[in-house]
């Protein structure tokens, strides 16, 4: 059911809302990418032309055509987040109901599929633009305000600006704040995310219009030499984590002897809390590829492969739709834009391990081999995939070569601090108002990112701590929110920047049972080669558990330390060197929590399970019952409209008498 | 009809799957993922069929195949129970979430109910966590569960 | 071309493309280790041989079957670091498997009397997953009949779904390497089992003297490749070999006569220990392949 037809082309735009209730995410995108070959003028082009490849001008004057089509037509266009975090939160449900309006309405117009702005705890994410109007943004669109906004703006010119989040674009409406002015997004500087939201994932003329691969072409009009030096001059650095410079490791590999070369793309973004590159993948899948192209350029390279986690299907699909688009403009292939360079590319898939985030598990992988790291006292440069020279980058700093490429390595290096150039894209997520996806320059403060960015923690509860760099990170405590976040100076307060998941804590949050829910999950992921992390983590989780139970032992914090130790120093690969970090840290800045775990039993977080009371406060309560009904034990015992009292004795502590209780007269102490 | 011709081809599916990916054992893991979509898990006769096609040694499927959480060597459920349990869902209530549908349910991570309706598979993170706790059913995303939820959610699938 | 290094002050020469571990032992330094073996490429599972490396002015930890030297390398095996982080590890192994002799030896030689950690695993073997087994069998016999089955704690070795492996020759290898010998060979009435794989292949008897040889599958490889004239390789014992090359050479008069070929199989340089190499006698009756881990250097 698709909902309307350009009038100056022979082509429906993208059904989104067909197929939906049999297919799964691979089936609407799948639908998606069937309607929507790569753009109708560029596919002319193509079946007129044949033969030789097309310029980059050639691809990018219909392609501009076709936008401006679309912005300057006498149409609506209906943009609509369509990213995991949106569709998760019913983006497909919303547009249906759009789109059942706007028929019912007789109005024909451009639905687009865009994604992920990054205000994810908004989603569904819709927004109208007028035809020569403003294209107003809205936010949490139920079916039922989606047909509410229809409605009001489109069909009574009313652009309800109580619903409204913020205008996109230079027209603006009164009443009405600039998206790009509020409060979340002023602070960002979104260099790589920047297209998110604008532009079709699955329209390479979208990318094209909007400049995309551009820095391609001019890079194949330099030497590889040049394109390397300006990516060493812009002092970009691994954005996967490690931080490595990424100009460095590209010498490497070229000056590396052995042949074929291979560059790949770590998508197995396996921090809990990270879905940063899982948003580029799912937002602008063109501009990884492009970046895999010049880098490949660069090093001498013309195999790639893109590895992506299990868990992102829509990543997948998006990013096959792209590389299908790609060599089809003769963008990626043989010789490339005419140039003579020919590189290609395959996704792989993740089979559902976190270790194989680790470069070398990750190429034993792409091996058919399980996810096994080794030793990396040879390079992974010289000696990689199949024993060749390899270059692997994460996603985030595949996107930002065009961009080094295309406004110059002074520009880059120009933002950010002194040892870490550029810009990080962050998941803010957690306690914390406004979660999603942030990019900030290097160097802002954790406490700029959670407080203005973020909006500070909601229901008025007190900051605990911010976790940053996932499994391999540490938490970071109040006295040291001002630490400027980058590659460097997190170290000194026992963190590490990671891959860019923040997940914020508030006064509820037990920072033991975060320790053993780090070591837990790194003990299940661990791949089992090595002693000190198959085993040390296995000892580490147990001993925490016991904390966690009330059954902590005097010593047992000497024993995480030392156990700590024994896998910093002995642990074969990243994942076991690092996964001290959320032990060590939490016992750093937390110590009192442990002692009370062991010494009194108590959590004082009041969130481990019968190292806290549940009480009812006699003051308050009145009596109402729904407690003593709640109640599995019959623990709790009152009369009506009297305060009722909870017999500790019996009680389970299982918290039902506390989610009953409408008068906040259930406490935990 | 026979029992042999009652039995899915797995040779001819395992054929037509590694062809799909050019006979490259690079890609044992999407292969494997094939075999898993087509028949619910990976049985035992389509990975013989996969070594022999790419001529790799058994063991080596068989450890990937034990390797990896997405890949199932028993059959499961009519349903895919995933739920999230990435730090921010966890805290969130994922870990009263785990513990409800271990209760509820009877299943321990990765098993399958014994009326064989629903397989629960715990992840570490689907990337969502802003809309945490996040749980999947298949390919419907149910985000910000309650504990109370769970049981109306299972309901909708006993139908 | 040499290459010179140090080894706890000591100055040692080397050959390109070796390991640190390999140096030391033949320089005569001890340096633990669990999972190595000279037939099988490194795997740095075990953590044991740890030593601290200088290089440029910077010094880290490096396990030393897998470092290759080079020029100017300084290597410390005895320090805080090193024998803490030996410790640590020799710990964490006797939590897995603490009624090992194996373990138990070396850990006195560490200075570890026991552990304070309890056992974290549901496995019964006395294993500690050194990959040796699986190494040996897949790089160097090329049979790849057991492998690691899942990961983590619980991790296992086997045959694919835990049935016995028809892949499996009898050769013995496996057992040949294993440090803890826990995986081990017992010879049934017409059978080899391979403890505690389940793999059981049939047994190649001497036709002399009826003791078993090895496994058949594992008799036939060696026949095919080695043609009939060479067949008393797989059909006598090595008591009865040597009786047999023995009179060969009696009859073919004793000085300027070469010794009776030994066989040179395509597995001699690299499986472990055949008791067919020169010089080394095994004693009569002996069963099954010698267990010996010293001088033959993998390819």
């Amino acid at each position: 059911m698709t909902v309307s037809s350009r009038s100056t082309e022979s082509r429906e735009p993208v059904p989104l809302s067909a197929g939906r209730s049999e297919a799964g995410l691979d089936g609407r995108a799948a639908e998606a990418a069937r309607a929507n070959p790569r753009g109708t003028a560029t596919a002319e082009r193509r079946a007129g032309g044949g033969g030789a490849a097309a310029t980059l001008s050639e691809l990018q004057e219909p392609a501009r055509a076709r936008w401006d089509a679309l912005k300057r037509g006498d149409q609506p266009i209906i943009w609509v987040g369509m990213a995991t975090c949106g569709l998760a939160a019913g983006a497909a449900e919303a547009l249906k109901a759009a789109e059942a309006e706007l028929e019912a309405h007789g109005i024909a117009a451009h639905t687009i599929p865009v994604g992920c702005v990054g205000m994810c705890s908004l989603e569904p994410m819709l927004d109208v633009e007028k035809p020569g109007g403003a294209r107003i943004c809205y936010g949490e669109v139920t079916p039922e305000k989606a047909r509410e906004i229809v409605r009001s703006y489109l069909v009574e010119g009313d652009p309800r600006a109580d619903l409204a989040l913020g205008t996109v674009g230079d027209v603006e409406v009164a009443g009405i704040p600039r998206l790009s002015e509020l409060p979340m997004i002023a602070p960002q500087k979104r260099v790589v995310t920047g297209t998110f939201g604008l532009i079709n994932p699955t329209d390479i003329d979208h990318y094209l219009a909007h400049g995309g691969y551009q820095a391609l072409q001019r890079a194949l009009e330099m030497d590889p030499e040049a394109v390397l030096a300006e990516v060493e001059r812009s002092g970009l650095r691994g954005r996967g984590g490690g931080g490595f410079p990424t100009g460095r490791k590209w010498r490497s590999c070229r000056e590396a002897h052995g042949e074929p070369k291979y560059v790949i793309c770590n998508g197995d973004e396996g921090d809990p809390g990270a879905f940063m590159d899982r948003s580029i993948m799912e937002g602008d899948p063109h501009a990884v590829i492009e970046g895999m192209v010049i880098g490949a350029y660069a090093i001498g390279a013309h195999q790639g492969y893109i590895y992506v986690r299990n868990e992102y299907p829509l990543a997948v699909e998006r990013l096959r739709k792209a590389l299908a688009d790609a060599r089809e403009c003769g963008l990626l292939g043989e010789n490339i834009l005419g140039t003579g360079f020919s590189f290609d590319m395959q996704i792989n898939r993740g089979g559902g391990a976190f270790v194989c985030g680790e470069s070398t598990a990750l190429m034993a992988s792409l091996e058919g081999m399980v996810g096994e790291p080794r030793a990396k006292y040879i390079h992974t440069v010289e000696v990689g995939l199949h024993g060749k020279p390899t270059t692997l980058n994460n996603v985030e700093t595949w996107a930002n070569v065009p961009v080094i490429i295309e406004r110059g390595a002074d520009w880059f290096a120009s933002i950010g601090t002194e040892g870490s150039k550029g810009t990080k894209v962050f998941s803010l997520v957690g306690k914390v108002r406004n979660t999603g996806l942030v990019e900030v320059p290097m160097g802002m403060t954790l406490r700029e990112i959670v407080f203005e960015i973020g909006g500070g923690i909601p229901g008025d509860k007190r900051f605990k701590a911010v976790q940053t760099g996932g499994p391999s990170g540490g938490c970071i405590p109040e006295e040291h929110l001002d630490t400027p976040v980058d590659f460097d100076q997190l170290w000194e307060v026992g963190s590490m920047m990671g891959s860019g998941g923040l997940i914020v804590m508030d006064e509820d949050t037990c920072m033991v049972n975060l320790a053993r829910y780090f070591t837990g999950f790194l003990r299940d992921e661990s791949c089992g080669k090595c002693v000190p992390c198959r085993e040390g983590l296995a000892q580490m989780q147990r001993i925490l558990t016991r904390i966690c139970d009330g059954e902590g032992r005097e010593g047992d914090v000497e024993l995480l330390l030392h156990l700590c130790d024994v896998l910093d120093d002995a642990a074969l690969c990243a994942l076991g060197n690092t996964a001290s970090n959320p032990v060590r840290s939490t016992i750093r800045w937390f110590r009192a929590d442990y002692d009370e775990h062991i010494r009194e039993r108590h959590c004082p977080a009041r969130e481990c399970r019968g190292l806290f009371r549940y009480e009812i406060l006699a003051e308050t309560c009145n009596g109402c019952g729904a407690c003593r009904r709640a109640c599995p034990e019959d623990a709790i015992s009152g009369e009506r409209r009297q305060a009722h009292t909870l017999d500790q004795t019996k009680c389970v502590h299982c918290g039902a008498c506390l989610e009953a209780c409408r008068f906040d007269s259930v406490v935990k102490v | 009809m026979t029992i042999e011709s009652a039995l899915p081809d797995y040779r001819a599916t395992a054929e037509e799957v590694v062809e799909r990916y050019r006979r490259n054992s690079g890609f044992l893991i999407p292969m494997l993922q094939d075999l898993q979509k087509e028949f619910g898990y990976i049985p035992r006769p389509a990975m013989e069929a996969v070594a022999q096609l790419l001529d790799i040694p058994l063991s080596q499927c068989y450890s990937v195949a034990t390797f990896y959480s997405s890949l199932a060597l028993v059959p499961r459920g009519k349903h895919l129970l995933t739920l999230c349990l990435g730090t921010v869902c966890y805290l969130k209530g994922g870990k009263e979430i785990a513990q409800r549908i271990e209760q509820e349910l009877r299943v321990k991570p990765g098993e399958t109910t014994e009326d064989r309706l629903f397989t629960y598979q715990p992840v570490n993170c689907l990337g969502a966590c802003a809309l945490a706790p996040v749980m999947m059913v298949d390919d419907t995303y149910y985000e910000r569960v309650s504990v109370h939820q769970v049981d109306s959610i299972f309901a909708k699938y006993r139908e | 071309m040499a290459i010179r290094l140090t080894i706890d002050g000591q100055k040692v020469e080397a050959q390109e493309e070796q390991t640190v571990l390999e140096v030391a032992r033949e320089a005569g330094v001890w340096i633990p280790a669990l999972c190595h073996h000279p037939a099988v490429s490194p795997y740095g599972a075990c953590r044991l041989c740890l030593v601290e490396v200088e290089v440029r002015g910077r010094r880290r930890l490096v396990t030393s079957c897998c470092y290759p030297v080079q020029d100017g390398l300084a290597v410390f095996t005895q320090t805080e670091k090193v024998m803490g982080a030996r410790r640590g590890v020799m710990e964490l192994l006797l939590a897995r498997a603490p009624d090992s002799p194996t373990l138990r030896e070396l850990a006195e030689k560490l200075g570890v009397t026991e552990s304070r950690l309890p056992k974290v695993t549901e496995a019964e073997r006395d294993c500690i997953l050194c990959g040796l087994c699986v190494n040996v069998c897949r790089e160097v016999i090329g049979a790849a009949a057991i492998s690691f089955v899942e990961r983590g704690v619980e991790r296992e070795v086997g045959p694919p779904f835990d049935e016995a492996s028809d892949a499996c020759l009898g050769c013995g290898a496996c057992a040949a390497v294993c440090p803890m010998g826990t995986v081990d060979l017992r010879w049934h009435e017409g059978e080899l089992e391979i403890v505690p794989f389940k793999n059981r292949v049939p047994v190649v008897r001497c036709r002399e003297c009826g003791e078993p040889i090895t496994g058949l599958p594992y008799a036939e490889q060696i026949r095919a490749r080695l043609g009939e004239k060479l067949a008393s390789a797989v059909e006598l014992c090595p008591t009865c070999k040597r009786n047999a090359a023995a009179l060969a050479q009696k009859k073919a008069g004793a000085a300027g006569r070469a010794y009776v070929h030994h066989a040179k199989t395509p597995y001699r340089d690299q499986a472990p220990c055949s008791s067919e190499r020169p010089g080394r006698a095994s004693e009569p009756g002996s069963d099954g392949p010698d267990r010996c881990s010293q001088g033959v250097r993998a390819k």
